[in-house]
């Protein structure tokens, strides 16, 4: 045999399979490689990027990094060291900071892909953090502006999805070993679908700040198939809990009974509501469902400082009152709870409000925060992107909820169309949000059931039934109008910048400090 | 520049409570109406809140550095303001509300330029969501 058709056999042998390979992925309508599902980094590379040793903080692993090691410049090499050796106080993760775009990319937690003709969005587990990545060519509304998770912009060659990651911050870390980039930095990631249940993932990082030269680092995404949905792990939220800073209320977290003095639920009490009215022809999917995608902001009449109505004050907007059942407006609450709500108007109380920890907004919440947010439509789920870092994933598949004794800040939320119609019931709350700034009160036995109701093209009529045995008499329902806008999201990265909340405390202490005084 | 100043310094201050994370009442006290001038250090560029922090020269002679609470830098990106707008060394006069803990906390609720121009009157029907 000659030497040449040895080398043919021998270059043969190693495309037959890749392409057999890539044929054999899954592929959407459009015939692109269908990255959607549940998966998790396979790789230590969360710890370091590098070879590295056990230590107490960290397991040994080998090196991602395409030849071994990172080249750095000499000066960035010396910082490294140093930030590795005080990494417990310096690494942005151990504050629960956004982890940057790459770096949650590696870290042990699953996220869950989603695509559709425009975006590829990822929803990660840890802290509820996502990125939406344009593929359609969009160019970006603000560039310029850096990011903790920066700018993500893809397109696709071959069956190759490619992101270019700019305008990143230099206050993330690209693993917990103190491996640091510049705002220069431009990160080129590459997913490859090589099987149902393999992603090839490369990352290619050019900083001509910090190295000598683009490096890449790779390794494996793996389905998980044992996963049936991301569940939450808001980090900033636990590590308060844990030390004490964010306090238990035995009386609205789960599974806090329904109290004893209360007056019976009336489940069935109130009257349908009229359907809204469609004011222009609406634009429909392949599925004949309407397109209710894209940018919206509501029009709250400032729910978050009531949803009853309310007389404005100095410096704080009027509530003009959401409330459409009951019929005249008022929360029918129960007496108990109407009184802790009274009392969380107080300035000592604000401190005690999660969104002033930069906790989730919980629902309804999320929806008058106020804060845009991005509704996607990848087959078989509903999507919301809330610009204040968190999501909800709807799947359309008439799934049973979880468990009862899994709960979540944002609920389990199960969806389907009835007409035109997005319904969506969610249940297995915790109990520990606040329905707004003045102290709304909520518990973890709510169960909400929404409706998403487009009247045109660019306006969605939002409706949330809220049952909650324990806080309230009988169900209520709060309405607003849903407005698309033509934008984008930003990001907003509210724990490391967050100024406010030492104040808050500072005000409760003062508070308490003089009741012990008095007692 | 000084119209960019107004017409950023303008769409800072109509948009203090959007995207609001905590209770104005409970961290600033209505009752304490706060009156400052002073010369700006640096703009913070953050969410939830950004932050302008001024030089204010106090009787005595001594200076206090006063960190002033504004809308969101994302809602000022969305309004057109750019970092460059509000240059350190800018002297302006502002209305607000000092914070309940007394540090050398505002939140801003107007300001004068040093031509005299003012630049927010307070109206809480503008800051609705």
């Amino acid at each position: 045999m000659s030497l040449q058709r040895l080398r043919f056999l021998a270059l043969l042998s190693v495309l037959l399979p890749l392409t057999l390979q890539a044929q054999n992925i899954p592929r959407t309508d459009a015939g692109i490689p269908d990255l959607q599902g549940i998966w998790q980094a396979q790789t230590r590379a969360a710890y370091n990027l590098e070879a590295h040793v056990a230590r107490h903080d960290m397991p040994a692993g080998e090196s991602v990094v395409v030849g071994g090691t990172i080249p750095y410049q000499d000066w960035a090499l010396a910082k490294r060291q140093e930030n590795f050796a005080n990494r417990a106080e310096l690494d942005p993760l151990n504050k629960c900071y956004l982890p940057g775009a790459s770096r949650i990319m590696a870290m042990p937690w699953p996220f869950q892909i989603f695509q559709t003709e425009e975006h590829v969005a990822i929803a990660f587990e840890w802290t509820q953090v996502f990125r939406l990545i344009y593929t359609a060519g969009q160019e970006p509304f603000y560039p310029g502006f850096e990011h903790w998770m920066g700018d993500s912009r893809g397109h696709w060659e071959g069956d190759t999805l490619v992101v270019e990651i700019r305008d990143l911050n230099d206050r993330t870390w690209l693993d917990a070993a103190g491996n640091f980039h510049s705002i220069a930095a431009v990160i080129t990631e590459r997913y490859t679908l090589l099987d149902d249940n393999t992603i090839s993932y490369e990352a290619t990082i050019d900083d001509p700040e910090v190295f000598t030269q683009p490096w890449t680092i790779s390794f494996p995404l793996v389905r998980q198939t044992d996963m049936t949905r991301l569940l939450e792990f808001q980090c900033q939220a636990e590590v308060e809990e844990a030390n004490g800073v964010f306090e238990r209320v035995d009386n609205l977290w789960f599974p806090a009974p329904i109290p004893s003095e209360n007056i019976p639920f009336d489940a069935d009490a109130g009257s349908p509501l009229p359907n809204p009215e469609q004011t222009a022809p609406l634009s429909r999917r392949d599925d004949g469902t309407p397109d209710i995608s894209g940018y919206f902001m509501s029009d709250a009449r400032g729910a978050n400082y009531g949803l009853e109505s309310r007389d404005p004050v100095v410096m704080f907007p009027p509530a003009q009152g959401v409330v459409v059942d009951p019929l005249d407006g008022v929360l029918p609450y129960q007496g108990w709870a109407r009184t802790e709500m009274m009392e969380r108007r107080e300035a000592w109380r604000g401190y005690d409000d999660p969104t002033a920890h930069c906790f989730v907004a919980g629902i309804p919440r999320s929806h008058y925060v106020p804060s845009p947010f991005y509704i996607l439509q990848p087959p078989g789920y509903v999507v919301i992107l809330h610009e204040r870092m968190s999501y909800r994933v709807i799947p359309l598949d008439g799934r049973a909820h979880l468990p009862d004794n899994i709960r979540l800040w944002m609920g389990d939320a199960i969806g389907h169309w009835e007409g035109d119609t997005l319904v969506v019931e969610s249940s297995n709350y915790n109990g520990k949000a606040w329905l707004n700034e003045l102290g709304d009160v909520i518990s973890h036995a709510q169960t909400v059931v929404e409706t998403y109701t487009p009247v045109s093209d660019s306006q969605i009529v939002y409706r949330a039934t809220v049952s909650d045995p324990i806080a309230y008499t009988r169900p209520w329902t709060i309405e607003m109008p849903l407005n698309e806008q033509q934008e984008e999201l930003l990001e907003v990265a509210c724990l490391e910048d967050n100024n406010d909340l030492d104040h808050l405390r500072d005000v409760r202490d003062e508070y308490r400090a003089n009741m012990n005084q008095e007692n | 520049m000084k119209r960019n100043i107004f017409i950023a310094l303008v769409t800072l201050l109509t948009s203090i409570p959007a995207l609001a994370h905590h209770s104005f009442s409970a961290e600033f006290d209505i009752d304490k109406p706060i009156n400052l001038t002073g010369k700006v250090t640096r703009m913070q560029w953050s969410n939830p809140h950004g932050w302008i922090y001024i030089d204010v020269e106090n009787d005595d002679g001594s200076v206090t550095n006063w960190a002033l609470e504004t809308s969101a830098a994302n809602n000022l990106i969305r309004r057109g303001w750019r970092r460059d707008d509000l240059p350190a060394g800018t002297t302006i006069v502002v209305e607000g509300f000092h914070a309940r803990n007394n540090t050398p906390t505002a939140n801003i609720r107007g300001i004068v330029l040093e031509d005299g121009r003012r630049l927010f009157s307070g109206n809480a029907d503008e800051l609705n969501n």
